[in-house]
């Protein structure tokens, strides 16, 4: 059976074909979320949102684009609103907390490689650090980004190389590492 | 285009580097199923309603307010010169410009008081560093019981679906509340442990409209 038989299997009430379409994408949506928000349980919050929105409005899909590019559309959506939010909330406290117990973490060195390169991601402007991930560490194309994030290709292609490069002037103590 | 600064190796390095970062677990579906299948069943049925005005008696006095400031701001008059106050269906009509100012309230109020509650949690559960300062967590439950009590002795908890939710949200929101600083780690464990298995961050988000806060509410006032 192909997608769109699937698709129009869960449009007609069938149980066993939203789980089926669930089996199909759920790895990769999961993969996104944990990418983008870097822990389990946000990650299954986010996944579970994703599914429970692409059921709802399975009823507004057209076809028109694959059915994982509309899946990613709905996660990226939903991850990135849903870590605004905790961020926002995250920041509510921060502004209360001592702030000389908040500059001593940030001022903290970390010569390991892994851990800088993890805060240098961390770092970059949310655009950039979301077509990173979903282009050089999950593998999307820029057309499936684009559309995932209601941008053109160029964009996402110029944002791409502005992470890159933002990523190696933060690594730049590195550099021996890529040069060999 | 040709950016500048593109260097292959470099990229390359930098895409095997980055694998390490946020690297995912295995998939939990079955877990996650489990959770999508219930918040789905109570979806569309958990909704606000307007008996919920009575659970947020602040806003409602608000809106009253600006109801009757309205209306008695008009300068409506009957054919003789006598103004609408005295006639019944100008009465009639003024309940329920009220009741409808007062529904719009308390569904806006109702809103934004689950969807702090949902923050609240989300950013709880998520907190895995332990960085937020214990008695602030405590305060800031007990703030939102005392919505979520108020919520239950009103008439929203006739609705045996709402009722559960709100009951299983007081349960948290209690424990958080009670939060002991000398045994944190292990007391919030299962309190988080609590929460996955009465699947209370689904109930509570098929509770809350789709959107951000203020896309939610846009329009309503």
């Amino acid at each position: 059976m192909d997608e769109s038989q699937l698709i129009a299997r869960v449009r007609s009430g069938d149980r066993a074909a939203e789980r089926a379409l669930y089996d199909a994408h759920v790895d990769r949506v999961y993969r996104l979320a944990f990418r983008l928000a870097g822990d389990d349980a946000l990650a299954q919050d986010f996944t579970q949102e994703t599914f429970i929105r692409a059921f709802d409005r399975l009823g507004s899909f057209r076809g028109d684009a694959a059915f994982s590019t509309w899946l990613h559309t709905i996660t990226t959506t939903v991850v990135l609103n849903g870590l605004r939010k905790v961020k926002r909330f995250r920041q509510r406290e921060t502004d209360i907390d001592d702030a000389h117990e908040i500059g001593t973490v940030h001022r903290q060195a970390e010569p390991d490689l892994k851990l800088r390169l993890k805060q240098a991601i961390d770092a970059l402007p949310e655009g950039y650090r979301t077509v990173f991930l979903m282009h050089d560490v999950e593998g999307y194309t820029h057309e499936e980004i684009g559309t995932a994030l209601g941008v053109e290709t160029g964009t996402s292609k110029a944002q791409l190389s502005r992470a890159r490069a933002k990523l190696r002037v933060a690594l730049a103590d590195f550099a021996g590492e890529w040069a060999q | 285009m040709t950016e500048q600064h593109e260097d292959p190796k470099f990229e390359q390095w930098l895409r095997d580097a980055a694998k390490a970062y946020h690297s995912p677990l295995p998939t939990p579906r079955e877990e996650m199923w489990k959770r999508i299948e219930e918040a789905r069943r109570h979806k569309h049925v958990i909704e606000l309603r307007p008996w919920m005005r009575w659970a947020i008696a602040a806003a409602a006095v608000l809106v009253l307010g600006i109801g009757i400031g309205r209306w008695t701001a008009t300068p409506s008059s009957g054919p003789n010169g006598t103004t609408l106050a005295t006639n019944d269906s100008a009465g009639r009509h003024v309940t329920r410009e009220i009741d409808s100012l007062a529904g719009v309230a308390y569904q806006v109020a109702a809103t934004q008081y689950l969807s702090r509650t949902e923050a609240f949690l989300t950013s709880f559960r998520a907190d895995a560093n332990r960085s937020a300062n214990t008695a602030r967590l405590a305060r800031q439950a007990r703030e939102l019981l005392s919505s979520t009590q108020l919520m239950l002795d009103s008439p929203a908890a006739n609705d045996p679906r709402l009722r559960s939710l709100l009951e299983d949200l007081e349960l948290v929101l209690m424990q958080i509340a009670m939060l002991n600083p000398l045994q944190d780690g292990r007391d919030r464990d299962l309190i988080t442990e609590g929460m996955s298995q009465s699947n209370v961050l689904p109930k509570l988000r098929s509770a809350i409209p789709a959107g951000p806060v203020s896309a939610r509410t846009q329009g309503a006032l």
